[in-house]
C-alpha cells in the first residue's frame, strides 16, 4: 500500500515533467551513439562498434535514469523542502517508502533505456532485446535507484549529490563495459571494474543482445549490491537519531 | 493521553531537552512556551519520531511511541515549523499524497479535502503549486493536510507564524472547535496571546527544562491580576498586584507615564523566563 503511494507520487512527477525527463534521457546517449557509433565507424571484437556500443549505452542510460530520478529529488525533499519529514512522520512503513522509491527509480531507468532502444530501432542493428534484457535493466536500475536513496539520505548538503555523481557515477559510465570492454584494462583494475554493477549489467545486456549465453552470476552480484544498499537505507531510516 | 517520561535529547554535549516529564490528558489543549532554543521544537520532533530520544520514553495511552509503531503514528498529525511540502505539487496533490500516506480511503479523502479546502478558502487555488502560494496560504494548507487524516492528537509547532491577523483568528476558531470535539492538541508558539486564549494548560520551558506547568489563569493569578506599566528613566517597568486597589494606589504614586491594565500570559513569561534571559 505504501509502495503504491510512492509510485503514485513518482507518476505525478513523471506526468508533469514528461518532456523534460524524456529529453534528458535522450540527449547524451544519442550523442554517444551518433558520434562514437555512427560518426567514428570502426570495428570492435570483429563486429560493428555500434553494435558493441548500443547495449553499453542502454545500461548506462538505465543507470543514469534511475540514479538521477531519485538522488537529487529526494535530497531536495530532505534538506531543502523538508517534505520528507511528513513521510517519516506518517504511518507509511519506512521500508515500503524505500521499496517504492527503488521500484519507481527502476521504472524511470527502464523508461530511459527504452527510449534509446526505440531511437536505435530504425538503424536495424540486428541486436536482440528480450525479457532478460529488461530484467537486467530493471535490476541495474534498482541498484542505482537504491544508491540514489542512500546518497540522498547521507548527503549533508545539496552539493553532495552532484559531487557523488562526479566521483562515482560518471567514472562508472565511462569505464564499466560501456564504451570498451573492461577486459582490456590492466590487471587489478580490470577485476575491480569487472565487479562493479554497471559492468555486470552492460556485459549481460550485450551478451543477450548478441544472442550469447550470459552468466547468471551477474544477476546475483546485482542482487548483492541491492541488498547492501537497501540495508544502508533501512539503517538510516530506523536507526538514525535525527532524521 | 500523552505521557513524556524523563525525556532527554542531547546533541553531542548540548542538552536540548533535559529530563522532561509531562502529561497531557485526552482532549487537552497544551501550550509549550519558551524562548528560542528552549527545546520546544525538539520535543515536537521527538513526539513526531523525527528525533529519537537520548533517554526516556513517550507513551500514548500507555503504548510506547516508536518509528515502527505505525498504528500510533496513524493517530498523530503534525504541523511542523517549516513548510515541509513539495514545492512542485499542487494543493490538490499535497492533500492526496497526505491521504495516501495515512491510508485514508479514496472517497473519504476527496470529500474531506473539499471540505477542508473550502473551510480554509483554498479550494479555488487547488490547482496552484505550493511554490506559488503565500506564506499564510502555505500555513493553512499544512493545517488542512494535518486534519485530513482525522487525528486523535495534533502537534502544532508555531502554526500561525507568518499569518495575518484575520487568518490567525480563523485558525484559533478552528483549533478551538477541534479541541471541543476532543482532539488533543500540543501547541508551541511565540504568541503568548494565542496560548492564553487557546490552551487549558501551558508549560514554560527554558534551556531544555520544563520550569512550570499550570493553567494560564493560575499563572496570571500567581503573578497578580493587575499590572501597572511605568517608566523608570528610559525603560518601561511593570509591577503586578493582586487587587485593583493596590494597583491604583501604586499608580497614584507613580509618574505621569503609567498605565493600569490586566496582567497577561506574556507578563508571566517575561517575569519568569525573560528575566533569566536578560541575566544570561
Amino acid at each position: 500500500m505504501g509502495i503504491l503511494t510512492v509510485l503514485w507520487e513518482k507518476w505525478v512527477e513523471f506526468k508533469r515533467d514528461f518532456y523534460k525527463i524524456t529529453l534528458a534521457a535522450m540527449i547524451a546517449p544519442l550523442m554517444y551513439i551518433l558520434v562514437f557509433g555512427m560518426g567514428v565507424q570502426t570495428l570492435s571484437y570483429g563486429q560493428s562498434y555500434l553494435n558493441f556500443l548500443i547495449p553499453g549505452v542502454v545500461a548506462m542510460t538505465t543507470m543514469n535514469g534511475s540514479f538521477n530520478a531519485i538522488a537529487q529529488n529526494l535530497n531536495v525533499q530532505r534538506l531543502y523542502e523538508k517534505a520528507l519529514d511528513q513521510v517519516m512522520i506518517s504511518p507509511t512503513p519506512l521500508w515500503q517508502f524505500v521499496v517504492g522509491q527503488i521500484i519507481g527509480g527502476s521504472l524511470r531507468g527502464i523508461y530511459a533505456g527504452g527510449v534509446i532502444l526505440v531511437l536505435v530501432l530504425p538503424i536495424g542493428t540486428g541486436l536482440c532485446f528480450n525479457g532478460w534484457s529488461f530484467l537486467v535493466m530493471f535490476l541495474n536500475g534498482a541498484v542505482f535507484a537504491t544508491m540514489g536513496v542512500v546518497v540522498s539520505f547521507y548527503a549533508k548538503s545539496h552539493t553532495d549529490v552532484p559531487r557523488f555523481s562526479n566521483y562515482v557515477i560518471m567514472p562508472m559510465a565511462y569505464l564499466c563495459n560501456t564504451f570498451f570492454s573492461a577486459d582490456s584494462m590492466p590487471h587489478g583494475l580490470r577485476e575491480i571494474v569487472g565487479y562493479l554493477p554497471l559492468s555486470q549489467a552492460s556485459s549481460m545486456i550485450r551478451r543477450i543482445a548478441n544472442r550469447e549465453a550470459f552468466s547468471h552470476g551477474g544477476i546475483l552480484i546485482l542482487f548483492a549490491y541491492l541488498a547492501i544498499l537497501m540495508t544502508m537505507a533501512f539503517c538510516f531510516l530506523y536507526k538514525k537519531r535525527n532524521l | 493521553m500523552i505521557e513524556l517520561k524523563n525525556l532527554t535529547k542531547k546533541y553531542n554535549d548540548f542538552v536540548a531537552v533535559n529530563n522532561l516529564n509531562l502529561r497531557i490528558e485526552t482532549g487537552g489543549f497544551f501550550g509549550l512556551l519558551g524562548p528560542n532554543g528552549a527545546g520546544k521544537s525538539t520535543t515536537i520532533g521527538m513526539l513526531s519520531t523525527l528525533y529519537l530520544p537520548t533517554a526516556g520514553e513517550i507513551l500514548i495511552d500507555g503504548e510506547a511511541l516508536t518509528r515502527k509503531n505505525t498504528s500510533l503514528k496513524r493517530r498523530i498529525s503534525v504541523v511542523t515549523q517549516e513548510y515541509s511540502m513539495r514545492q512542485d505539487m499542487t494543493i490538490e496533490e499535497i492533500m492526496e499524497y497526505q491521504g495516501r500516506l495515512y491510508f485514508v480511503p479514496s472517497r473519504e479523502r476527496k470529500k474531506k479535502t473539499q471540505e477542508l479546502l473550502e473551510f480554509c478558502d483554498l479550494y479555488d487555488y487547488r490547482k496552484r503549486t505550493v511554490r506559488k502560494l503565500s506564506g499564510g496560504m502555505k500555513r493553512k494548507l499544512m493545517v488542512c493536510r494535518a486534519l485530513l487524516t482525522e487525528p486523535d492528537i495534533l502537534l502544532l509547532d508555531e502554526p500561525t507564524a507568518g499569518m495575518d491577523a484575520l487568518a490567525r483568528r480563523q485558525m484559533w476558531n478552528l483549533l478551538k472547535r477541534l479541541n471541543h470535539d476532543r482532539l488533543t492538541i500540543l501547541l508551541t508558539t511565540h504568541y503568548m496571546e494565542e496560548a492564553e486564549i487557546l490552551c487549558d494548560q501551558v508549560g514554560l520551558m527554558d534551556r531544555g527544562r520544563l520550569e512550570e506547568v499550570n493553567t494560564p489563569k493560575a499563572m496570571i493569578e500567581q503573578l497578580g491580576q493587575y499590572a501597572v506599566d511605568w517608566m523608570a528613566g528610559e525603560e518601561m517597568e511593570s509591577s503586578f498586584f493582586q487587587t485593583r486597589e493596590e494597583a491604583i494606589k501604586f499608580l497614584s504614586k507613580a509618574s505621569e507615564e503609567a498605565a493600569l491594565r490586566s496582567t497577561t500570559l506574556e507578563d508571566v513569561f517575561l517575569e519568569k523566563i525573560g528575566k533569566h534571559l536578560e541575566n544570561r
